[in-house]
């Protein structure tokens, strides 16, 4: 299997000055092969954006390297990464008349002139991604007016219309209602398995991670991270380690976080 | 992002609709001028009578001439500004960008007249050359203020605020100037201050419009960067754009643009900011390459059209420009700000 995306010993965080910098994670070490689908999980402000910014170029690394296809993103133009991974993220669109076939046409951007004026086989390839995430009735439709769930798929297509290897999520499924969640992931999982793209997505929900990732990756605060199996993971204790909150933690049969109950009956009987 | 037929036949109506409006502005006026004089005297055939042949070409000509290159200008500049900022309020007259070409010709007058020049009627190149230089530098400063402001605030009716305050602070250091001034210099930049698109020699409005088409063309081969920043930065970076490195060449295109479209004829209210809204609401699209032709056609039409207006039918003097312009744009800025509190809700 062929390994899409190589990370090594990287740290990641912020640069403060020229000689303070904040680290979040240090000595990162990750690899995500075809047709994998991974999940970021992490609690919050434990660094699962900063280390997404950071794999993307938004953002510098503190140290380490990120390669692509073997090649270090240092030594690539952002045309060439373009090729490479394509990107969902949580930023918001708000342009009144972009029509959903506009925002996945977008996904051509890499391979057009500067006009970005699309060949016929562009075309084709734009019907098919958003025929694959079921979207293709919707193709004049303005973006604006589309449920989350809706656009949440048009972005995925647009995502699939760049046809790159690699598919980074930030966020796929916060804000959609527990029917397209299911729906979203099983896509996810259908890309991966299916159609050979390595995916990665960052993502909160415990339980839909768990359910459709072949791997996790967890980071956690004070710099702490683990990967590998989510059942394994889970078994293993490891999982709660990272994310029980004083009383409230994980119960790992249903896959929901709960708050102990501390019955103390002592207590009673003392007062009598 | 295809352009249809539909979307074509319309561009070719506003065309011809341009060239109607042009030729309505060298008939119309205090003195109505028979339509085959005005062939004749444009063609340069037949027995052309003087008086016409001087009230067209001298005056109505470049007047409509600087009013076309006016329209161009700021309609493609207060396109950039909305797309580059991602603000539908951001506008050549709103963010101070004019407030600050006009800084710049201010300096340059005052500096002129210490030296006994009247920098804006002189018929010397270098002085021209310089006015539209120091336009430029004006505006491009106002722009750079707002480039940092934004990149610490998001809010888009804060950047206008902050846009507003730095036109009243160039405003009152435009003020004092003035007081230092002679009473010379300081009656021709009040004129000049008030907006005119009449005070433009031939030569003058012919540079205006063929730097307008000049600058505007380089605009068409940002389409696919402009249509990726639609999305935001992040978005149009994984898609390999190279977006510090586009907005800074829009944003002094459009610094340039705006110098253009004030230089001789002084800040003209709204434009900028309303030709945009009009041409996205009329075509329905955010796609840049319908929108550049389409702002770039709706004002000029627009500007001739309110040239038109302002020669008021049956007095023998104009409306000063800005007061139509403004009475056409400003009622564009509440629409879009209640239009935008609509989406908010919703």
């Amino acid at each position: 299997m062929k390994a899409l995306l190589e990370i090594k010993k990287l740290e990641t965080g912020f640069e403060l000055s020229r000689k303070k910098s904040l680290s979040l994670h240090k000595a990162l070490d990750f690899e995500l092969i075809e047709g994998q689908f991974v999940s970021l999980l992490g609690p919050n402000g434990a660094g699962k954006s900063t280390f997404l910014r950071t794999l993307l170029g938004f953002q510098n690394a503190l140290s380490g390297e990120v390669l692509y296809d073997g090649i270090s993103s240092h030594d690539m133009e952002v045309k060439e990464l373009a090729k490479k991974v394509a990107v969902v993220l949580t930023d918001k669109i708000d342009e009144s008349f972009l029509t959903v076939n506009e925002i996945v046409s977008t996904g051509r951007y890499p391979y057009t002139g500067f006009s970005g004026r699309l060949t016929d086989e562009d075309r084709i390839l734009i019907n098919d991604a958003l025929n694959l995430v079921g979207m293709l009735p919707f193709s004049e439709r303005s973006f604006q007016q589309l449920s989350d769930g809706e656009k949440q798929k048009v972005l995925i297509a647009r995502a699939l219309a760049q046809q790159t290897p690699l598919i980074f999520l930030d966020e796929p499924v916060a804000f959609i209602d527990a029917p397209g969640k299911v729906e979203i992931m099983e896509l996810l999982k259908h890309l991966s398995h299916t159609h050979q793209k390595g995916i990665l997505a960052a993502t909160h929900d415990l339980e839909a991670a768990i359910r459709f990732s072949d791997q996790l990756w967890l980071l956690g605060k004070d710099g702490k991270v683990a990967k590998g199996n989510p059942w394994e993971l889970l078994s293993k204790g490891i999982m709660s380690s990272f994310f029980d909150k004083g009383d409230v933690i994980l119960n790992t049969e249903k896959l929901r976080f709960e708050k102990i109950q501390i019955t103390n009956n002592l207590t009673d009987e003392t007062t009598i | 992002m295809e352009t249809n037929s539909k979307t074509t036949s319309w561009l070719i109506i506003f065309f011809v609709l341009v060239i109607l409006l042009f030729l309505a502005n060298l008939w119309y006026g205090s003195v109505l001028i028979p339509w085959q004089e005005i062939f004749q005297i444009l063609t340069g055939s037949g027995d052309i009578n003087a008086v016409y042949n001087v009230i067209v070409l001298d005056y109505r000509f470049p007047q409509a001439i600087t009013a076309m290159a006016v329209g161009m200008a700021l309609g493609v500049a207060g396109l950039i500004l909305q797309t580059v900022f991602r603000n539908p309020l951001a506008g050549p007259s709103v963010l101070g960008v004019s407030s600050g070409a006009s800084l710049g010709v201010a300096l340059v007058v005052f500096a002129g007249s210490m030296y006994q020049f009247n920098m804006l009627n002189s018929t010397s190149v270098f002085h021209e050359i310089s006015v539209v230089f120091a336009a430029l530098l004006g505006s491009l400063l106002v722009l750079s203020i707002i480039i940092s402001a934004s990149r610490r605030i998001s809010n888009v009716v804060t950047i206008l605020i902050i846009g507003i305050m730095i036109g009243y602070t160039v405003s009152a250091i435009v003020g004092v100037i003035q007081f230092f001034s002679r009473a010379e210099e300081l009656h021709s930049y009040i004129l000049w201050g008030l907006g005119s698109f009449s005070k433009t020699s031939v030569n003058q409005s012919i540079f205006l419009l063929g730097a307008s088409m000049i600058v505007s063309a380089i605009v068409f081969f940002y389409v696919k960067g402009l249509n990726a920043l639609l999305l935001g930065d992040h978005y149009a970076k994984s898609l390999g754009i190279h977006v510090r490195k586009t907005q800074m060449i829009m944003i002094i295109i459009a610094g340039l643009l705006i110098a253009l479209g004030t230089v001789f004829t002084g800040p003209i209210a709204f434009i900028g900011l309303a030709i945009p809204h009009l041409a996205r609401n009329f075509f329905k699209t955010s796609n840049h390459r319908i929108l550049m032709p389409a702002v770039v056609l709706m004002g000029v039409a627009l500007t001739l059209g309110c040239n038109l207006i302002a020669k008021m039918p049956g007095y023998d003097t104009s409306l000063p420009i800005n007061a139509v312009t403004s009475l056409v744009g400003a009622p564009v800025i509440i629409w879009v700000i209640v239009k935008r509190g609509k989406v908010k809700r919703a």
